[in-house]
């Protein structure tokens, strides 16, 4: 899953370069400086973190999200003392409030800061892209949570905590194939990076693969608000169930009005209406499906003690978001622990390493293609008030 | 028919958002690009309160259209005033209206975004409840024709009203030439707060209307809308309020038939690529005057 980027302008890109240029520019500056650790490695006492990503604007529930679970992290490693008895970590978040050139400059900033170790870098896909290069030429181990987008993971030095939406939709299509609803109504946000791919490519393949007959394919755009044509249409048609790749608000009004043109068949849909985001659908939305890589209602023993842990903590139940930032800082920490480094090096040999042999999150297992994370994810249900599971 | 029906509903919203635009731009020539923002900040208002208390859809129209209504006036009164007081000429003033528009909205839609976290609200909690009616092969629902009813009879009441009133009279005055105007006796400043007021009040009254007919609303759909708007009041013609109308409905038209044609991703284009095809022909907009250059 990715989280949505506004337009941006011209002269923002051109920000950005200028930002790229000056760390070309400035040579080896970012790659001599070693920060969080001993100079001849070793784990440090202290370990600086820095995150850069949204806490207000429009993709600010990813942000927030991924920062509370990454929080609880940190706590559970220096309470365990996973990195030694006298090591604490500790995070200093900027807020880059939907702005890419916001992002970028903070980017420079902390990549200049010697005593910065590592990087939780931006939520939003064009900001992630923007930075990544940054993380690449500065030499600093950077983690992304969602940034679905491509050009987000290209090196040595960026990592992904999230498993792109596309990589677990199989079991959508697979529950579709087990039930017998082979014919399928598509509805997507053609616009939005990750469900085009998704409404174009990925899930015709999974048709093909599962038996399933497409029999409409209905493209929107990111500002279409009304969907009573599009509902009207595929309720005429009669298909088994609706896979509907919308943003959060599109989907409230979709779901509305395709239970307003009288079809009752199943909907699928995208972790994007999970954590309470078709809540004011009301009924209409009862029945609804969606994979998600976690779901607080999940059994596994990890899954369970970070939900206790969380609701201890935060007073409410985590989100995916919180569950990918949980992941990525024990990521983090099992890399530092591997390493036996917590220098800007130490971390990204060890970040390469746990991926290589993967691990056991609060997702459940968690494997990697190269730098970039993999769940099988889950299918849950939306009974109109909360999520249970439909596959474990 | 169906087809028909439902671009009357999709015109009927976007109708609604944009009549008060187009009543501030072409009256005291206030182009507000805080609209969507008060649109947004009055619908989210009204489902704050009624979180905590059910309320009727006449309580949250009331409560939508007093909020926008203040936050519009207050606009005016603190932020658009001091500007146009300021200003040397009428070009700079508008430069800086706009500008200032946008900073304003800055501050209702940062709000409504940290209080939702970004996710959709809605009226979830309301005692109101659509229902759907099939009449003669037709799907309509009760929402739909309140939207269609209020768009519709709104417009035709504010042109008639902008057109026979002394007030409307006074109005259009300030539009051609507001010193001449203050000249014949038209208070400028009283008009000018008055007619944000209402303005205000219509992006409150669409805001809810907009919630309860597609059920939900984002942080970001005022900013949508207004790009709409300002198309529409453009190709209906700067100054008509018919103009208007006739644009909601010739943008809702052609979506609508673009949808129709499996074509979702060629909206914008098609629409707005129509429109330019029109203002080349006309550029004053289907019923917007020539303008005469004197030297």
């Amino acid at each position: 899953m990715s989280v949505p980027t506004p337009r941006r302008h011209l002269f923002k890109a051109t920000a950005v370069l200028a930002s790229v240029g000056l760390l070309a520019a400035c040579g080896s500056t970012g790659a001599g400086t070693q920060g969080g650790g001993d100079a001849g490695g070793g784990i440090a006492s202290e370990i600086k973190l820095k995150g850069i990503y949204d806490t207000t604007g429009p993709v600010a529930y990813a942000g927030v999200g991924a920062s509370k679970g990454a929080q609880l992290a940190m706590e559970e490693i220096e309470e365990q003392g996973f990195l030694g008895e006298d090591v604490s970590i500790s995070l200093e978040e900027v807020d880059t409030a939907g702005e890419i050139e916001r992002a970028s400059s903070e980017f420079s900033r902390a990549v200049a800061d010697p005593g910065v170790a590592a990087i939780f870098g931006p939520v939003a896909g064009q900001q992630a892209a923007t930075v990544a290069p940054m993380a690449e030429q500065s030499k600093v181990p950077t983690i992304f949570n969602q940034a679905g987008s491509e050009g987000v993971v290209i090196g040595d030095y960026t990592f992904r905590g999230t498993a792109p939406m596309g990589t677990y939709y199989d079991i959508a299509a697979e529950h579709l194939e087990k039930e017998g609803l082979t014919d399928v109504a598509v509805i997507y946000n053609g616009t939005y990076p990750t469900f085009a791919e998704i409404g174009q490519e990925i899930f015709p393949e999974l048709a093909e693969k599962h038996g399933l007959n497409i029999t409409s394919s209905q493209a929107v755009q990111s500002n279409t608000q009304d969907f009573t044509s599009q509902a009207q249409a595929i309720a005429q048609d009669k298909p088994d169930a609706v896979v509907m790749l919308l943003i959060a608000p599109q989907s409230v009004t979709a779901l509305t009005q395709l239970s307003q043109a009288g079809y009752d068949g199943q909907v699928m849909a995208t972790s994007v209406q999970a954590a309470g985001n078709v809540a004011q659908a009301g009924e209409h939305a009862a029945g609804l499906m969606y994979p998600v890589d976690f779901s607080a209602a999940q059994d596994g023993e990890l899954a369970v003690d970070f939900v206790k842990g969380f609701e201890e903590k935060y007073g409410e139940t985590p989100d995916a978001y919180a569950a990918e930032g949980y992941d990525s800082m024990w990521w983090l920490a099992r890399g530092i622990k591997a390493s036996g480094d917590s220098s800007r090096e130490g971390i990204r040999a060890g970040l390469q390493q746990v991926a290589a042999e993967g691990f056991e999150g609060v997702m459940g297992d968690l494997t990697f293609e190269g730098n970039d994370m993999r769940v099988s994810g889950v299918l849950v249900e939306w009974d109109g008030t909360d999520e249970k599971l439909v596959t474990q | 028919m169906q087809e028909l029906l439902n671009t009357l509903t999709l015109g009927s919203i976007y109708l609604l958002f944009a009549l008060g635009m187009a009543l501030a731009w072409s009256t005291i020539g206030i182009l507000n690009f805080a609209h969507g923002a008060i649109f947004v900040f009055s619908a989210f208002s009204a489902h704050f309160i009624s979180d905590f208390v059910p309320l009727s859809m006449p309580a949250i129209i009331l409560i939508s259209v007093l909020v926008g209504a203040t936050l519009s006036a207050l606009t005016q009164w603190l932020a658009f005033e001091p500007i146009l007081k300021r200003s040397k000429n009428h070009r700079s003033a508008e430069l800086r209206i706009l500008i200032g528009g946008i900073g304003v909205a800055a501050i209702p839609i940062a709000l409504v975004d940290w209080a939702t976290a970004s996710a959709p609200f809605g009226f979830a909690n309301s005692s109101y409840s659509t229902q759907v009616y099939e009449i003669m092969g037709l799907r309509i629902t009760n929402t739909s024709l309140i939207v269609i009813i209020a768009g519709v009879g709104i417009a035709v009441g504010l042109t008639l009203w902008l057109r026979r009133s002394r007030q409307g009279l006074g109005l259009r005055a300030i539009g051609v030439d507001s010193e001449t105007a203050s000249l014949m006796g038209v208070n400028r400043t009283v008009m000018a707060i008055g007619t944000m007021a209402i303005a205000g009040g219509l992006a409150g009254l669409a805001g809810a209307l907009q919630v309860f007919q597609l059920q939900a609303m984002g942080v970001e759909t005022g900013d949508q809308l207004l790009i709409k708007a300002f198309a529409m009041i453009v190709l209906g013609g700067l100054g008509s309020m018919a103009g208007v109308i006739l644009g909601a409905f010739v943008l809702a038209g052609a979506e609508s038939l673009i949808f129709a044609a499996n074509m979702g991703t060629w909206v914008d284009a098609v629409s707005f690529g129509l429109i330019f095809l029109v203002l080349l022909v006309r550029p004053q907009g289907i019923f917007g005057r020539q303008e005469v250059r004197r030297t």
